[in-house]
């Protein structure tokens, strides 16, 4: 570092991450493609893409690693820390609009719904498009005609819930920190922690009992790929938070200075909120007057 | 390619750009001209054996239909143009008007006037003109100048644009005649809900048969879709597999063909002829190898050719149906509910057959 | 900006001996860096290598539309899968050149100059910045584009339907993308996307908080360059359009492989849904691909002018304006999919809208001029060739917009003429104005004025002949992605393809310029533009030291 520096700003040694983790994503991509097309490229896609997550997860260690040594060094000076809370609050504000786009499917579709045809029953439905046929209008409805829908006021509910207390005991987290309590904020981190691993397996569970299937239907496509990466989300955050209770049990964070705590509250909330929108949107709006599982 | 048509070709875009005239002047539709062709493509498409059909003069029997042969530079680009094809339909008039009369004037006058005021300053402030460059950096009247003069450009250019929107989407008659257009990779299908419920397949002809049919290349096919001129027909565009979208610049029409969609539109050419137009919207391989010709035919003709198609005369049809159920079974593809056409799909005709995956 | 004076007594000795000790050896500092001007360095290389890649390819194209039929589709076809093609797989071709001509130019090429290079180069510098807020993050962002380029690359040579290669367009519309293209190229495409998105989606939060946090004192948010100004809203737009596109290509790649019906008709999907996702991004995209070009433009007319930009606050909040606007016109790409009239109408009337805040932009680069003392510098050559082509192609668009004018116009290359002059014409004429203005000051020697001169003429008749004629070909129905046409288009396609010609040899010089000039140009100083040139860059020796503003500069 220069002798002469004479900002608050932080100068950074060269670091080798980016690149490895750039080639890893390479790896990755490449490998999940490999998968994909197994009659292309034979039989070995799976390790490859799995080399790739490998890669990936290193990097992402061994760089937030780096972060966190950089923080200890002092290296995160308050006008540096404005800038991680500014970086995240910025990453979150794209996430928002990931979302948007699945919203924007569900919503395409419930409000322009497509006269489709269901033919069997639960895991086994197919549809058809009956665009066209006669007495296709009658089937222009959302859910689709003939599809069974989960009962949003059982476990959807219990799940917003558990998210709506994940919300308070996080919080809870966070004043205890504030004011120096350690105890309460390994405690509410605990709590936090448990209940979204609740969250994610009664999802989990739902998902297994699921009237509809995956494949095939517009319905389905939406409400798996919307739930289903809202629950990626909460997985990440979740881990997020245990690297924070490990933390705080290394007596990382002070009252003062905690931002790897503050950066995975926040996302937990923007978890939470995407959460009530999912559960207003699609199970409670969606489903309404649709036959119930 | 030789140097004097590069030079003539270079002069041509430099007129075009100091006189929107030139290029309005180009081939603006002289109705009367267009009138005194109307008759020529059927003389000449006349078989031997056949009475040369005028608008007056119905043909006879069913299954005397002959393809019409195309007028050069009616229907169809014409080399080296640089104008709209003439238009042969009402909206296609009001558009064409719209664009060379109102839209392309201004904007050649905009862009020439940003030319001429980005030379002018060259020349005035060349540094050797003007050595000290003054400091002004606000005026707040010229600012407030070139904010609302553009803004009253832009309502002067809305206006007329939101009417022919308006125009082009008046939806058609009650009783107009139904055409299904679907899209396939890479061919069209032209079905007629209210003859019968037939359905033309139109393929592009090779380049050795266009031209002994004395047709353009890579425009011609071998089934045209085949309409009656002069009134509006009823078109619904849809595709099998991949979107296309079905295009006759002629007639200033364009309506995207997409899977598990039917979209439609209205129709109306106003004088028999064969119109050109090509798959316009990227859908394979063979994108550029759909092509579409209308032939559009006086309506005693039209009724001829559908009957040489075995199809039924729409009017008649009707009345048939009502005397014979049974024959209802039989037409299923021909029953034509009159459902409304939503955003999203719904009614008419047959299933589209939607991609397999 | 108008009133940016650095304060000299803050910024003396900048280009001191012990500086250069902290370059890094080899490796390090170009596979490691953390350093904004070298990161901005590979951003620069990588886009003329992908300039070069993607015009190479125009090249293709223009060669085979040359003449009507089909030459040589054929035949490259079979060269590159190694066998005899058949027709259809060199007219799958076709559309594979296309679509990697459109996504090298647009991800590749002019964002990665624009926003990775120049951006990352001057915006720390001209708000007086250290360097950007997250410099490792800001290393992720350039080497995450080297796997995009890999993969798009890749793409083509492994089967994607028809033939080898994704041949979807660069709107990878579907279904086309997904059941209209078995095979793995176009999955390889959609994860290239996906990466060069992520690599825009770093960068966009690294320049917002770098500009918001890391202005230099006394530096207040009205008083930043224009070219900031510009990055920043810039940035904006890639925040909030990307992730959409992101979301949009994942369901691409579930119902290509997972069976979900996004898209699929057959299930209840909506291929218009793809298309509103795609526009969503689409549209604020080309305004990504020319805020940096305005702001560029703004600098160099205002350095040759010898005169402050005029209306500084109009031109910033002229941006802002065509960023907000461009996020609810989307659909003006979608005149023809079966839009109900009046979201028809609504769309041609906000389409117009952008019209004005963009015309503000024009005239005050004019006004700007007005009085100056104009000296004809090259970069400033270029930008006043963006003012004019840009006001060519942007008023082409306002064409376009009216929803009832569209209908002949959608899908023909009178759209291709359009967003060539706004692109070929607007946005790459600003780069080279921004790569001559700043060459000098990123590398420390003068490039060759006469030179710069030819390349400028020579490319602006070149690209002249190459796309006005497009617009006569659109009005008389060409459609676009169209490997062959009827012979009535024979006449002004051959114009074309001599254009490109003419602009290759444009190029041939601009890259023999960079060559010697490189190595035997003359040594620049640290303003070498002279009393016009008021950024903060100015004040610092060319090339800048390894780490500029140790001590932060005080504007007054
Ligand atoms: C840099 C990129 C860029 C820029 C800046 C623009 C700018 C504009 N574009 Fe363009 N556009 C593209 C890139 C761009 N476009 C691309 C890539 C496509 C095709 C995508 C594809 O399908 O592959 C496209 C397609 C496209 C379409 C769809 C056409 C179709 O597919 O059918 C439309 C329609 O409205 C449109 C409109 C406009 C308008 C109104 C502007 C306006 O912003 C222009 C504003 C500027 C001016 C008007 C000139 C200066 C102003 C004045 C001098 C003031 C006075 C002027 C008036 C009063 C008019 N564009
Ligand atoms: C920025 C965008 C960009 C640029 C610069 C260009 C440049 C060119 N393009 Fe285009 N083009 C597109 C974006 C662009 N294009 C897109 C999006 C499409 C639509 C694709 C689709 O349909 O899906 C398209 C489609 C398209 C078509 C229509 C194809 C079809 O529909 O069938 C054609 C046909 O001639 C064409 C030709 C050319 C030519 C000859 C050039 C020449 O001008 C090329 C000359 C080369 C350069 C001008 C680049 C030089 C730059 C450098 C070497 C880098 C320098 C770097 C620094 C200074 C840092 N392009
Ligand atoms: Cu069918 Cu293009
Ligand atoms: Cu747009």
């Amino acid at each position: 570092m220069a002798g002469a520096k004479n900002h608050d700003y932080h100068i950074l040694p060269p670091s080798i991450w980016p690149f490895i983790g750039s080639m890893s994503a390479l790896i990755m991509a490449f490998g999940g493609i490999m998968w994909m097309h197994q009659d292309h490229f034979g039989a070995f896609g799976a390790w490859v893409f799995y080399l790739g997550v490998a890669g990936v997860l290193l990097t992402f260690y061994s760089w937030w690693a780096d972060v966190v040594r950089e923080a200890h060094a002092g290296d995160h000076t308050p006008v540096v820390q404005l800038h991680l809370r500014y970086g995240m609050i910025l990453f979150i504000a794209s996430e928002v609009m990931f979302f948007v786009g699945w919203f924007w499917a569900y919503f395409d579709y419930s409000f322009f719904p497509v006269p489709l045809e269901l033919a069997g029953e639960g895991k086994e439905l197919t549809a058809t498009n009956m665009i066209g046929q006669e007495g296709a209008e009658a089937l222009m409805q959302w859910p689709p005609k003939g599809l069974e829908v989960l009962n949003a006021f059982e476990l959807p509910l219990l799940n917003t819930l558990i998210l709506l207390c994940s919300g308070t005991t996080v919080t809870w987290a966070h004043h205890s920190l504030i004011n120096g309590n350690r105890d309460g904020l390994i405690k509410g981190l605990w709590l936090t922690i448990i209940l979204g691993i609740v969250f994610s397996a009664i999802q989990a569970y739902e998902y297994s009992i699921a009237p509809f299937p995956f494949a095939g239907i517009n319905y389905s496509s939406a409400f798996y790929m919307a739930t289903g990466f809202h629950g990626f989300h909460v997985l990440v955050g979740t881990i997020f938070l245990i690297v924070c209770l490990v933390r705080a049990y290394k007596g990382h964070f002070t009252p003062k200075q905690h931002f790897g705590f503050e950066a995975a509250a926040w996302y937990w909330h923007f978890v939470d909120v995407v959460w009530l929108f999912l559960f207003a949107a699609i199970y409670v709006w969606g489903g309404w007057g649709a036959p119930v599982h | 390619m030789t140097f004097t048509k590069i030079v003539k070709t270079l002069s041509i875009a430099a007129l075009l750009a100091i006189t929107p005239q030139a290029a309005m002047a180009q081939e603006a539709v002289p109705a009367a001209v267009v009138e005194n062709e109307q008759l020529t493509p059927i003389e000449e498409a006349a078989a031997p054996g056949e009475v040369p059909a005028g608008e007056t003069e119905a043909p006879e029997a069913a299954g005397s239909y002959v393809p019409m042969k195309p007028t050069e530079g009616k229907g169809m680009p014409v080399d080296g143009g640089i104008d709209f094809q003439d238009q042969y339909s009402e909206v296609g008039q009001q558009a064409y008007g719209m664009h060379n009369y109102l839209l392309m004037p201004i904007i050649v006058v905009i862009s020439l006037f940003v030319l001429g005021l980005l030379l002018w300053v060259m020349f005035r402030y060349r540094a050797n003109a003007n050595p000290d460059p003054s400091k002004t950096t606000h005026n707040t009247l010229i600012e407030v100048i070139w904010t609302l003069v553009p803004v009253l450009i832009l309502i002067v250019i809305a206006v007329p644009s939101i009417s022919l929107l308006a125009k082009q989407y008046e939806p058609a008659p009650e009783d107009a005649l139904t055409i299904k257009i679907t899209g396939y990779q890479w061919y069209w299908g032209y079905t007629y809900p209210d003859n019968g419920g037939f359905e033309v397949i139109s393929n592009m002809l090779s380049e050795e048969d266009a031209r002994a049919a004395g047709e353009p290349p890579q425009l011609a096919v071998d089934n045209r879709m085949v309409v009656p001129a002069g009134v509006p027909i009823k078109v619904i565009v849809t595709a099998a597999d991949v979107i296309h979208s079905f295009a006759v610049p002629s007639i200033w029409f364009k309506m995207d063909a997409i899977p598990g969609r039917l979209n439609e539109k209205v129709m109306q050419i106003d004088e028999p002829g064969v119109y050109y137009g090509q798959c316009s919207e990227l859908c394979g391989a063979r994108h550029g190898f759909m092509p579409i010709a209308v032939e559009a035919l006086p309506m005693d003709e039209y009724n001829a050719w559908v009957q040489s198609q075995g199809g039924s005369i729409k009017g008649a049809e009707e009345a048939a149906a009502e005397t014979a159920a049974a024959d209802a079974a039989e037409e299923e593809a021909a029953a034509t509910p009159e459902t409304e056409t939503t955003e999203n799909a719904a009614a008419d005709a047959e299933p589209a057959a939607a991609p397999a995956n | 900006m108008t009133t940016i004076a650095a304060n000299p007594g803050d910024m003396e000795t900048h280009a001191d001996e012990h500086h250069h000790d902290d370059v890094p050896p080899f490796f390090q500092r170009w596979f490691m860096s953390t350093n904004h001007k070298d990161i901005g360095t590979l951003y620069l290389i990588f886009a003329v290598v992908a300039g070069i890649i993607g015009g190479a390819i125009s090249g293709l194209m223009r060669m085979e539309l040359a003449e009507p039929g089909i030459q040589y589709l054929q035949g490259w076809a079979s060269m590159m899968q190694g066998s005899a093609a058949t027709e259809d797989q060199g007219l799958h071709l076709w559309n594979v050149l296309i679509t990697a001509h459109g996504l090298i130019m647009v991800f590749f090429m002019v964002m990665p100059a624009m926003i990775g290079g120049f951006g990352n180069w001057f915006v720390p510098i001209m708000i007086g910045a250290p360097d950007m807020a997250f410099p490792r993050m800001n290393n992720v962002s350039f080497w995450l584009l080297i796997p995009a380029f890999v993969l798009l690359l890749g793409s083509t040579f492994v089967p994607g339907g028809t033939g080898l290669g994704a041949g979807t367009g660069w709107t990878v519309y579907a279904p086309l993308s997904t059941s209209g293209s078995q095979g793995p190229a176009v999955d390889m495409a959609i994860l290239s996307l996906h990466l060069a998105g992520a690599s825009s989606i770093l960068g966009a939060i690294n320049f917002i908080t770098t500009i918001f946090n890391m202005r230099a004192p006394g530096m207040t948010i009205n008083k930043m360059p224009l070219f900031v100004w510009s990055v920043l809203v810039t940035a904006f737009l890639l925040l909030l359009a990307l992730p959409v596109l992101a979301a949009a290509i994942t369901m691409l790649l579930t119902d290509r492989n997972f069976q979900t019906a996004f898209f699929d008709a057959a299930g209840g999907g909506d291929p218009v849904l793809y298309q509103h996702l795609f526009w969503f991004f689409g549209h604020p995209e080309v305004y990504i691909m020319i805020l940096p070009g305005f702001g560029m433009v703004s600098h160099i007319i205002a350095t040759f002018s010898k005169k402050p930009v005029f209306g500084y606050l109009g031109m910033a909040y002229a941006m802002v304006a065509i960023g907000v606007v461009g996020f609810i016109v989307w659909a003006h790409h979608m005149f023809t999919v079966g839009l109900s009239v009046n979201l028809k109408m609504y769309f041609t009337a906000a389409t117009m809208v952008i019209a004005v805040p963009t015309g503000i932009k024009i005239f005050s680069w004019i006004a700007t001029m007005w009085g100056g003392s104009l000296s004809f510098k090259t970069p400033m050559m270029w930008a006043i060739g963006f003012i004019f082509m840009f006001t060519v192609g942007g008023v082409t668009g306002v064409v376009l917009a009216n929803g009832g004018i569209d209908d002949a116009m959608h899908d023909t290359y009178y759209v291709v003429a359009h967003f060539h002059y706004v692109l070929s014409l607007g946005a790459v004429f600003s780069m080279f104005a921004g790569f001559y203005y700043w060459f000098p000051k990123m590398c420390g020697r003068m490039y060759n004025e006469l030179l710069g001169h030819v390349h400028f003429w020579i490319f602006f008749i070149g690209v002249n002949v190459l796309f006005f004629p497009m617009h006569f070909l659109g009005v008389q129905g060409m459609p676009r992605r169209y490997a062959d046409y009827p012979d009535q288009f024979a006449y002004w396609n051959e114009i074309a393809s001599y254009g490109y010609a003419i602009m290759g040899i444009g190029m041939l010089v601009f890259f023999a310029n960079i060559g010697y000039s490189l190595f035997a140009g003359r040594r620049a100083e640290g303003n070498y533009w002279g009393e016009g040139a008021t950024t903060l860059e100015w004040t610092l020796s060319s090339p800048p030291p390894f780490h500029q503003f140790e001590t932060l500069p005080h504007i007054k």
